[in-house]
């Protein structure tokens, strides 16, 4: 344990001191594999569904706050959808800007979760999502997970359906691509059910972590992954969608160990950010390099009493002069 | 010679203007009332436009069947059943507005104060030191 706690005091200072060059990474990482992924599963632009795009539009992300690698992602899905069909890509610009309406407005900062929560559902951990975000953020950060897992469940639907979506002409007795890709949102009852199952974990997460019991984090994270297996299991089999189980089980196994790891990474723990600052008075001009220091957590301190358990049994001074006879003043 | 004292008050304030202080600005121009119904308006507009687009989907999405009905369709029930609707998106969507800005004003509120706080020592250290040069004492670096 001690070796693990060193190694976390390693990873803070690290961080701490090379955070310029680390924060761009992350949001390279991210940037680039939002697109990937989009490219791989809705890119039906082929012009701009390309490596090389991609890398140049996620190197460009890097350097821009995280809101820009959301505008990038949202542009590349909407000329996908176009590509497809104007339908399609007329229903997700209004989902877009519905999203935009009821979320971004309260809740700015969040973008990350909206990149992540469609990023884990594309690598079949989505239960991992309502863990981190009850752990790590606060309660009105519920409404990015469902941005992010409404917009997925569109996606997805719209991969599912590019058949009838992308066909030329509409089928005669068939329905409209719209209400086709619209189903994909209103009469989705396996979003509905994952949707539920997930706020009621992060809000069971976020309400356990709160209480002052104690491994607070650890009973979180098994109860919030625990009532998803449970939920989704159950709710599979209410609905009839057979074969998920497996998926289920073993997304929400991997799932639990890399929300132990976020746990071991960020409980007790704060990352605050190496500051740049500039400043001046009447007299000097300051260019400050603020680096946090790497804090210790409690868990390795030891407190190790010397002289005697109680506290009945410890030397005071007029025990002392008691034991010694001598009058307590001549101790001063 | 930098007074080091001084120094950290104003690196905590320059923190604070380089991170919060854009989103705390109007936390020190507006009392929380006026902050607060500020932005319940913008969230009236807001949110009228999201039920707008809400009502065009659902248009877009049940197209085929209004048009089967069209002839028999009662308008009148149509738009009470909107405006209810409507009434009830409003009611949470301002509420919830309500509360988050409420919450945010309160936190915001209490990063100014310590602003100013800051701002105060650092007032004090000058008027101290300018006080002792005044009376040409050398020592009071």
């Amino acid at each position: 344990m001690t070796t693990l706690l060193e190694l976390k005091e390693k990873l803070v200072h690290f961080y701490g001191k090379n955070e310029v060059y680390i924060t761009p990474i992350i949001r390279f990482l991210l940037a680039f594999a939002s697109f990937l992924m989009i490219n791989a599963n809705i890119g039906y632009m082929e012009r701009i569904s390309t490596m090389p795009i991609a890398l140049l539009l996620a190197l460009v992300c890097s350097v821009l706050p995280i809101g820009a690698t959301v505008l990038a992602g949202s542009v590349l899905i909407l000329i996908d959808l176009y590509a497809l069909s104007l339908e399609v890509c007329l229903v997700g610009l209004l989902l877009f800007v519905l999203i935009y309406f009821l979320y971004f407005r309260f809740s700015p900062k969040h973008e990350y979760n909206i990149i992540l929560t469609p990023l884990c559902f594309g690598v079949h951990i989505p239960y991992l999502i309502p863990v981190a975000t009850g752990l790590l953020k606060e309660m009105y950060s519920l409404f990015s997970l469902i941005c992010g897992t409404v917009l997925f469940f569109f996606l997805d639907g719209v991969k599912q359906n590019q058949a009838a979506l992308g066909a030329a002409e509409e089928a005669e007795e068939g329905t409209s691509k719209i209400v086709v890709a619209l189903n994909q949102l209103v009469g989705n009852r396996e979003m509905y059910l994952v949707l539920g199952i997930m706020v009621a974990a992060a809000i069971i997460v976020y309400l356990i972590r709160r209480m002052s019991i104690e491994h607070a984090w650890t009973v979180a994270i098994i109860s919030g992954i625990l009532f998803q297996a449970i939920g989704l299991i159950a709710g599979y089999m209410l609905l009839g969608i057979a074969g998920k189980t497996v998926e289920v089980l073993i997304g929400c196994v991997i799932s639990c160990a890399v929300a132990f790891v976020l746990q071991f990474v960020f409980f007790n723990l704060d990352y605050s950010r190496t500051e740049r600052l500039q400043f001046e008075d009447d007299e000097y001009y300051y260019y400050v390099k603020a680096v946090p220091k790497a804090i210790v957590s409690g868990t390795d301190k030891k407190v190790t009493r010397f002289g005697g358990k109680e506290k009945g049994e410890r030397m005071t001074r007029k025990r002392f002069a008691e034991e010694m006879d001598i009058d307590e003043d001549l101790l001063d | 010679m930098v007074n080091e004292e001084r120094l950290r008050c104003m690196i905590k304030m320059a923190e604070f203007d380089s991170q919060d202080g854009k989103d705390c600005k109007p936390m020190m121009q507006y009392a929380r009332k006026d902050y607060v119904s500020l932005q319940l308006l913008k969230s009236f507009v807001g949110g009228s436009i999201a039920f707008f687009l809400l009502g065009l989907l659902w248009a877009l999405y049940s197209m085929e069947e209004l048009m089967e009905k069209i002839n028999s369709l009662d308008i009148l029930q149509i738009l009470v059943t909107t405006a209810v609707l409507y009434v009830i998106f409003m009611i949470i969507y301002l509420a919830a507005t309500y509360i988050i800005f409420h919450v945010k004003y309160t936190n915001g509120r209490r990063k100014v104060k310590q602003y100013y706080v800051s701002l105060k020592k650092i007032n004090t250290m000058y008027t101290r030191e300018e006080r002792l040069r005044v009376n040409g004492n050398k020592d009071w670096e």
